[in-house]
């Protein structure tokens, strides 16, 4: 359990911002959802606290695609800062469904699609071999020991 | 030449055309796959994002199962590259980290020790077959037809962590390999705008299809523009995207782009005159038709 | 010339007065002065021990002038900031008051104390001790010296014709002296003559420049030595002698400018003058106002390349026969007293950042293509013209900061590109008055006189200002136009904006050449990669070697009145320098004593300046004082102890390991700092504030060469927890490269620890530039480390095993009590 967003992110690193702006610049979320993008929502963890960050919702607008920290000019890994406040936003029920959805998928069956008998049809068609099949004791031993139990249920 | 095969979660159950075109192409260039029991990377677009700690473990244990077996790791799928060449490097080098997954790994009796190297299809394509090599498969040249890269994000960003190797001091990388493949199979690459934009997929898996499918939108407006005539992309997400999302997308807004979109395997499996039933060629929502009527190809069987 | 023999003072007493500066609360706010007096005042020899507010003011220096007269002083410590900064303010006091100069020392408890120990009085009230009992063990054996006077050549060198350089050489030319002005390329006029007008007043640039280049072409007392490059420097202040290469202009003095030559030469390169933007021959005069007035040719791009003449156009056109294939590049040689370095700089290029898609996009250009395009004498004429389809612009995007302010190019901020935009874009309203202008900026720095004016005309000509950079530049692929998106900040809004043309504001760096310039010189650079001052603040333009000065953006961005104010700022120093025909130079070179000497010539083999000489017949080594640079290299190397080094000798160095290790000494290090580098690294650290543990001790040496086995091995057998060698990085010795030999014997060292069991972890060198305060800081943190892990049966074994192996001079074993 993080319980502050600077247990697992430098601060010093998001000081350096000078809220250039080329990450929202280039950011492909930003372009098509109302979200803050990188700059705004890292304004936002400085000046009104990360609180107000980890409870919105809008904060989860985001592809991953890391294109920001490629651009940022103070090399500041925003992708790193986005982790952990989706975290810490996790810890606090802000997650979005279609990724629970997902999640409890993983959990219970070590991937993250369902395997349905067209699946297995396609497959046999094509003569690939069968998926293997996996330890999910030993899978359910890691996430226990892990700590997913915080986000999801695991029983 | 032999790997550890990572299929990955979207390949096998949603386009397991792909996963038979990879192994079909590969025996023909002489390499060895071996299956493993590998779970789902898991996904940088998902678990990453909500428990960082499991993320990284479970990814450890996919590379434990490749660590014992000897073997380094062949993925398919740009996600699983990102999380399995990210998860590998800082157990590598944090020694903190490497002590926690472990213990985390204790009951299930594997251990990560930092002895292979995970690559992603095109890069065992371009750097340890080599262009030479795939040149002289090359049955059907592949007609000069214009066609555009979408590499993705996952495969090379960040590339201080995915290509530390390629880095010049203060040089923004962008990856060729795939340009360079295309070139071989006697395609045409074209440059496009927004080359390295992003595909939009984690955004519609997570959030919205929608939003997603308006950023493939923005990179197949400047591919048109270009008169690109073909999509080639090396990762079954963007794939979607570019496929399934162009289908959703001209329902929406009637501007047929008519692109269709093809996974590296499937291209190398056209060009070296592989038999074409192989090739997962019907799981494509966007018609191939006039793509494959570009290719004179006597060995043709399966749909057009 | 023969040394001035020390003066003995052992029959007389030292007579040491202390004085411990709170300098307000910089040292008292942290250390309590007035235990360290009542401290210093309970050590031997010691006879006057006060604590005041400000040593270095007029009562301070009073005060101490005072006592010097009644108390019959004849030694003096202050304990207050670093030597570097106020060692001459004091020695000066002294001397006034009668006292030898040389007999004051300084302990440095504020830059490497109060400063760096902010949280822990209590450690660094008793560091400050530990520093002021250093002080007074050295000061009880200074012995006064008389320093040495040096002729100086009343002739100087200016390296680099721009602005800056071309000022300087006016200035020194005007006050009467020989100036040799040294310019690489084959005209003078730098930066300066490439650019159109000029902020805030609009000037002309080539008009205001080409009258200052013709008076440096003609003046009497300049020579211009143009398409000519420095090859070697050797020398020392007042005294250099450089070695220049004349490249050969295979064009006769006879040349007259007509430009038939050109006319008819069929071979084409990229114009640099105009910044690639058009084409210039073989044969080819850089720009129209190039002083000298000639015409070269670019052998390299000339068919004549291989030393046949394969084609002879130019000649059979030039009717004045001046083309000569046949010359060659010429060799010579300069004997100057000074030296002004104004190099100027090169424009950061911005294709690495593909983002913006320069050279991929015809119409993303830099501001100082813009420059040409906009200008008269440039490749359109002074038409603002889209590359792609030569229309003017209706919509140009300027974008500011590009190469600056980043970690990913160069993280300064490079001064000129807020303004240079401004005025840019005023020209463009100017002369197009329809033409939209978008500036997308982050911060607007218009901090100059008029600057704040010119930046208000801008808006109120309707230039836009938008904050936030584009994320990235899109193109058509048709029509070339341009669009831009990114982010408006202040509204929090996402834009994309078409433009026609896009202009990146791109900064200024040190030019690629620099490296050399700096090795040839013995400079430092600043972690920006520009040479560096001397100090910051008291002096701007000298650098750390004497007799070279700075002037214009060599030494750091500016624009052109901060280059030519520098320019003057460094023809001032040198005329400080060279006015009186002499200059002293301070006590602290080397000298031989005979009788010790055993002829084995180890000495001279390190010696970075080739000062010493080995008799023809006797074998004993000699000193060429005047070469002598004072890093006492050859002291550490000298295994009969025969040579000394004036006011730095062993005993004095001596006697501060032994002040450090009086007191429990298994919880200290000893440090050996460079003066030039490490020393003013740790300065450095203690000016930023940056903290860290108190357990190290440092002692000042000029050169970390000066550091011997011995000295190394004595803080060890005496009970030091570690020892830490400190100097500058190796290639940027102050000395050239003694450090070279620093590091052999810190090897050394380690493999004899290593061969008796010791752990050679607790010895540690480290290289660390006076940019470096960081990682000074960072090296201090682990020392500290380092300390607190060795054991008490580590440092009894070292007392017991560390025994010296070379035979010590007769004095050392006396002062050594084990």
């Amino acid at each position: 359990m993080i319980k502050s967003l600077w247990e697992v992110f430098n601060k010093e690193d998001l000081l350096e911002c000078y809220q250039c702006a080329r990450c929202t610049g280039s950011c492909p979320a930003a372009q098509v959802m109302n979200s803050y993008g990188p700059r705004e929502t890292l304004l936002r963890c400085l000046n009104l606290g990360q609180e107000a960050v980890v409870t919105d919702e809008r904060i989860w607008y985001c592809t991953t695609c890391h294109v920001c920290e490629d651009r940022c000019p103070q090399e500041i890994n925003i992708p790193e800062l986005l982790t952990a406040i989706f975290n810490l936003a996790a810890q606090r029920g802000n997650l979005p469904e279609k990724i629970k959805f997902t999640l409890d998928l993983v959990a219970k069956t070590g991937r993250s699609l369902i395997i349905n008998d067209k699946v297995l049809k396609d497959r046999q068609k094509l003569s690939l071999p069968p998926m293997a099949a996996l330890n999910l004791d030993e899978i359910e031993g890691i996430l226990k020991k892990t700590g997913l139990g915080e986000i999801i249920d695991l029983s | 030449m032999k790997y550890a095969f990572f299929l990955g979660c979207v390949i096998p159950i949603k386009y397991p055309g792909f996963e038979k075109a990879t192994r079909e192409i590969m025996k023909a260039l002489g390499v060895e796959l071996m299956d493993l029991p590998f779970s789902c990377c898991p996904a940088p677009t998902n678990l990453k994002l909500v428990h960082y700690d499991t993320w990284l473990a479970l990814a450890a244990r996919n590379l434990c199962l490749a660590e014992e077996a000897g073997l380094s790791i062949l993925a398919m799928c740009n996600g699983c590259i990102n999380t399995l060449k990210e998860a590998n490097l800082i157990l590598k080098t944090d020694g903190r980290r490497r002590q926690q997954v472990n213990q985390a790994l204790e009951g299930s009796g594997h251990t990560f020790k930092g002895e292979i190297e995970v690559k992603h299809l095109l890069d065992v394509l371009y750097q340890e077959i080599g262009l030479e090599k795939i040149a002289e498969m090359v049955k059907y040249p592949l007609q000069e037809i214009r066609m555009g890269c979408h590499y993705g994000c996952h495969l090379y960003r960040p590339p201080r962590i995915m290509y530390p190797e390629d880095l010049s001091e203060a040089a923004s990388y962008v990856p060729v390999s795939m340009d360079h493949i295309l070139a071989i199979l006697g395609a045409k690459p074209i440059e496009y705008s927004r080359k390295f934009l992003c595909c939009g997929s984690a955004l519609g898996t997570n959030i919205d299809p929608q939003a997603a499918n308006e950023i493939t939108r923005e990179k197949l407006q400047h591919m048109k523009k270009r008169n690109i005539e073909a999509v080639a992309v090396a990762c079954p997400s963007c794939f979607s995207q570019f496929d399934r999302g162009q289908m959703m997308l001209e329902r929406k807004h009637h501007d047929g782009f008519h692109l269709p979109t093809l996974y590296i395997s499937q291209l190398l499996g056209l060009a070296f005159g592989l038999d074409q039933k192989n090739l997962g060629l019907e799981d494509h929502r966007i018609s191939l038709g006039p793509f494959l009527e570009m290719i004179p190809d006597s060995r043709r069987q399966g749909p057009a | 010339m023969t040394p001035k023999k020390v003066q003995r003072k052992d029959k007389v007493e030292p007579r040491i007065g202390v004085y411990v500066c709170h300098c307000g609360l910089n040292i008292g706010g942290v250390v309590d002065c007035a235990q360290v007096a009542e401290f210093a005042a309970g050590l031997p020899n010691v006879v006057v021990s006060k604590d005041n507010l400000y040593t270095c003011s007029e009562p301070g220096q009073e005060l101490i002038k005072a006592d010097i007269k009644e108390q019959g002083l004849n030694r003096v410590v202050v304990a207050s900031c670093t030597p570097r900064l106020h060692e001459p303010t004091f020695r000066a006091a002294c001397q006034k008051a009668g006292l030898n100069p040389y007999l004051f020392e300084m302990a440095n408890i504020r830059e490497h104390c109060s400063w760096v120990h902010l949280h822990d009085k209590e450690a660094a009230t008793a560091k400050a001790k530990d520093l002021v009992k250093m002080a007074v063990a050295r000061s009880r054996l200074l012995a006064a010296q008389e320093p040495m006077e040096v002729p100086v050549i009343r002739r100087a060198l200016v390296i680099g014709g721009g602005v800056a350089g071309i000022q300087a050489a006016l200035d020194l030319a005007d006050s009467g002296y020989q100036v040799y002005l040294v310019e690489k390329d084959p005209s003078i006029g730098g930066r300066m003559a490439q650019i159109d007008k000029t902020f805030p007043t609009m000037d002309c640039s080539i008009c205001i420049l080409a009258p200052k280049m013709s008076e440096a072409g003609r003046h009497p007392n300049i020579e211009l030595i143009t398409l000519s490059e420095i090859e070697l420097v050797e020398g020392y202040i007042g005294n250099f002698t450089v070695t220049v290469r004349k490249k050969a202009r295979y064009v006769t003095d006879s040349c007259t400018a007509c430009g038939d030559c050109t006319k008819v030469c069929p071979q084409v390169a990229p114009d640099e003058f105009n910044a690639g933007l058009s084409m210039r021959r073989a044969v080819y005069m850089t720009f129209a106002q190039a002083v000298p007035s000639t015409y070269q040719i670019d052998m390299d791009l000339c068919l004549n390349k291989h030393g046949i003449v394969a084609c002879d156009k130019c000649f059979q056109a030039c009717q004045r026969r001046c083309i000569d294939y046949s010359q060659k590049d010429q060799r010579i040689t300069l004997e100057v007293g000074t030296i002004i370095v104004a190099t100027g700089v090169d424009v950061y290029d911005p294709t690495p950042l593909t983002e913006f898609g320069y050279r991929k996009f015809p119409n993303v250009i830099t501001s100082l293509e813009f420059e040409r395009l906009i200008n008269a004498g440039g490749p359109s004429g002074g038409s603002l013209i889209r590359p792609s389809d030569r229309r003017i612009p209706k919509t140009v995007a300027f974008l500011q900061c590009i190469g600056s302010r980043s970690k990913r190019s160069n993280i300064y901020c490079s001064n000129i590109c807020c303004m240079n935009t401004i005025k840019d874009a005023l020209l463009i309203k100017e002369h197009w008055p329809e033409t939209k202008i978008l500036v997308f900026y982050i911060d607007i720095r218009a901090f100059g006189k008029g600057f704040e004016d010119l930046f208000q005309r801008a808006r109120r000509e309707g230039v836009s200002f938008i904050r936030g950079v584009p994320g990235e530049i899109i193109e058509d692929p048709e029509s070339h136009d341009l669009t831009l998106l990114g982010e408006n900040t202040l509204l929090s809004q996402l834009y994309r904006y078409e433009v026609d043309m896009a202009i990146l504001s791109v900064g200024i760096e040190p030019r690629k050449d620099s490296p050399l310039i700096q090795r040839l010189l013995n400079l430092s650079c600043g972690s920006d990669g520009f040479f560096l001052e001397a100090h910051p603040k008291l002096r701007p333009v000298d650098t750390p070697t004497g007799g070279i000065f700075l002037a214009g953006c060599a030494e750091g961005p500016k624009d052109i009145k901060d280059s030519v104010t520098q320019a003057g700022a460094a023809a001032s120093r040198a005329n400080i320098l060279m006015s009186q025909g002499k200059v002293t130079v301070e006590a602290i070179t080397v000298w031989v004593d005979e009788t010790l000497c055993q002829g084995c010539g180890m000495c001279l083999k390190v010696c970075p300046y080739s000062a010493i000489r080995q008799d023809p017949e006797t074998q004993i080594a000699q000193v060429t004082q005047a070469s002598c640079a004072g890093c006492g290299t050859c002291v550490a190397e000298c295994p009969f102890s025969a040579i000394t080094q004036r006011h730095f000798t062993d005993q004095q160095i001596y006697a501060q390991i032994e002040a450090i290790t009086e007191e429990a000494p298994e919880t200290k290090a000893v440090a050996f700092c460079c003066n030039w580098c490490s020393y003013a690294g740790a300065d450095f650290a203690g000016v930023s504030r940056f903290q860290y543990p108190p357990p190290v001790r440092i002692i000042r040496t000029m050169c970390s060469g000066r550091v011997s086995t011995g000295f190394i091995e004595y803080a060890f057998r005496r009970g030091a927890a570690a020892v830490l060698v400190s100097g500058c990085h190796i290639g940027d010795c102050h000395y050239i490269n003694a450090n070279h030999q620093t590091e052999k014997r810190v090897k050394k060292v380690w493999k004899k620890m290593e061969r008796l069991g010791l752990d050679p972890n607790r010895l540690q060198l480290a290289w660390i530039s006076a940019a470096e305060g960081n990682l000074l800081a960072r090296k201090m943190q682990e020392m500290d480390g380092i300390i607190e892990a060795v054991t008490a049966e580590e440092i009894q074994k070292t007392r017991e095993l560390l025994v010296p192996t070379k035979k010590a001079k007769g004095k050392l074993e006396e002062e050594d009590p084990s």
